[in-house]
Order: C-alpha cells, then structure tokens, then sequence
C-alpha cells in the first residue's frame, strides 16, 4: 500500500485501512449504509491505489460472470418441464 | 391459492432459475449428465416439500438450499471432479485480506502496466478452470455471489452457514483466484509477475 492515510487525504476522508475494511461489502453489494458509501466513493476519488484496487476487482468479477455463467441444455429445460407436468 | 396456482409459480420460478441451478450444478459436480441428474433431482424434492416454503419471496434461496443439500447428501461422492484435501476454515480476520490487499503494490504495477493486457486476454477457460480449481466451500460461495448475485445473507442460506463464513469464504476464494492468475501471469512471462 504505497500511500495508507497519507498527507494528501483530507481529514474527514476514511483512508485506505478503512476502505479497505469497506472493500468488498462496496463490490458485492452489501455496504447499504448511504454515508459508508459515500465515505467509500469519496476516498475512490482522490487514492489512486485504491481506485485502481477497486477497478481491477470489478473488472475481474465481471469477467468470472461471463465466463461462468451458462445456458441450461434444451433437454434439460424439457426434462424438467415433463417433470413438472407430471405433479 | 389453489394446486394449479401451486404448481404454476413452481414451474414459473423453476423456470426462471434453471440456468443458475444448471450453472451451480455443473460447478459442483461437473459438466454432463450428473448436472442435469442433479438439477432434475433438485426439482423433483422442492415440489416434495414446496408447502414447507413459508415465505415464497424466499424461493431462490431455497431451491438453491435444495441443490446444495442434495449435491452433499448423493453426489459428491461420486462427483467426477477430482477429491479435493479437505479444506480447514479460518475464522474471519483482518489477515484474510485478498492477495492483492496484501501485495498491493507489485501486483498493481502489474495492474496498471501494458502486462494488463494478460488479465483483458485472459480466455473464459482460463477463468473457468480458476475457479474449478478453488476448493468446494469457496467455489460454491463466489458462485452463489460473484455469478448468481445471491446477497451473503441468501448464500449463508443456501449453504447452512452464518453470513460471516460467507464474508470469509469470499475474502478466501478471491484471494486464491488471483493467486491462480498471478501464476498464470508469471508462467506467461510478465515481468512484474516474474519479480515475485
């Protein structure tokens, strides 16, 4: 971490340690605090490491979606479908 | 609400989920016909115990829930995926940050560097395997949130464990993904990767 609550932080920002305590209830959606997030977004603004932390990880986890994520077999869906009529 | 009501929001929210259950499904127990089996299987016993749904908001969930017990309880066994050593959970701590929180810097080098190209090029297979190769607990975790957009409470659910474990587990499985693609940089000859 090359700039932990350095001098270029303003006083009120959340510095990297706590954004970084922060970090991945941002990512998956669970940081529901409007004033964490805001506190969050505002140190994304000016910490660079972090900014870049945070682009990488989105980016890496919209990769892992895409290329994980698959269509069920039509005779599957068909499958199941004869199954459920079946009830 | 009457049977044919019942069975209409069944089939509708089964419908609705198949994909993601045919996804989990084959990340559990691999591709072919043990993840339809298990699919089939999972529908068959959520109509068994379809009245044991309190709240219907919840179905995802527990259908999910349903799959998850039925791989533990029949497949995993006799899975196709190879037997993994039995991965031992650690508590939820400030020390499972990922491997890029704890080398930050170099790995952002590499990060921010032409190197970046790799991760851009990286193939979905390369990805896939990445996350095959993580141990059940966190696959089936970063699945559940990273894929299928299960909130932590939905995956803790899902998987009988408290959220925390689910917080840990996703802390544990992203570390360990990109410790899998730093390697994979380093092998493909990316200097920042190769200073490691």
């Amino acid at each position: 971490m090359s700039d932990i609550n350095d001098d270029n932080h303003p006083q009120h920002d959340i510095g990297c340690l706590q954004a970084i305590e922060a970090f991945y209830a941002y990512l998956d959606g669970e940081l529901d605090d409007p004033e964490s997030i805001a506190g969050f977004e505002h140190h994304l603004s000016h910490c660079r490491s972090c900014f870049s932390r945070t682009e990488m990880e989105q980016a890496l986890t919209a990769r892992i979606r895409t290329s994980v994520r698959r269509e069920s077999p039509a005779l599957l869906r068909a499958r199941v479908r004869r199954l459920i009529d079946k009830f | 609400m009457t049977d044919d009501d019942r069975k209409s929001f069944f089939s509708t929210r089964v419908e609705e989920s198949i994909d993601a259950l045919y996804g989990v499904a084959v990340r559990l127990v691999g591709r072919g016909s043990e993840a339809e089996d298990l699919v089939a299987e999972t529908v068959a016993r959520a109509w068994s115990a379809f009245d044991s749904l309190q709240d219907r908001a919840r179905f995802r969930p527990w259908i999910f829930r349903i799959l998850h017990n039925c791989f533990i309880s029949d497949y995993r066994k006799r899975s196709v995926r190879p037997v993994e050593t039995p991965y031992v959970e650690e508590p939820d701590s400030d020390d499972l940050g990922t491997f890029l929180n704890q080398q930050p810097d170099d790995f952002l080098v590499w990060w921010s560097n032409p190197e970046r190209a790799f991760f851009n090029g990286l193939l979905a297979e390369q990805l896939q395997s990445a996350v095959d190769a993580l141990p059940d607990a966190f696959r089936t975790t970063v699945i559940l949130v990273n894929v299928e957009g299960f909130t932590y409470d939905e995956a803790a659910e899902v998987l009988g464990v408290p959220a925390g474990t689910v917080r840990s587990r996703m802390k544990r499985g992203r570390t360990l993904l990109q410790k899998a693609l730093w390697e994979q940089a380093k092998s493909a000859g990316f200097s920042a990767a190769e200073e490691q």
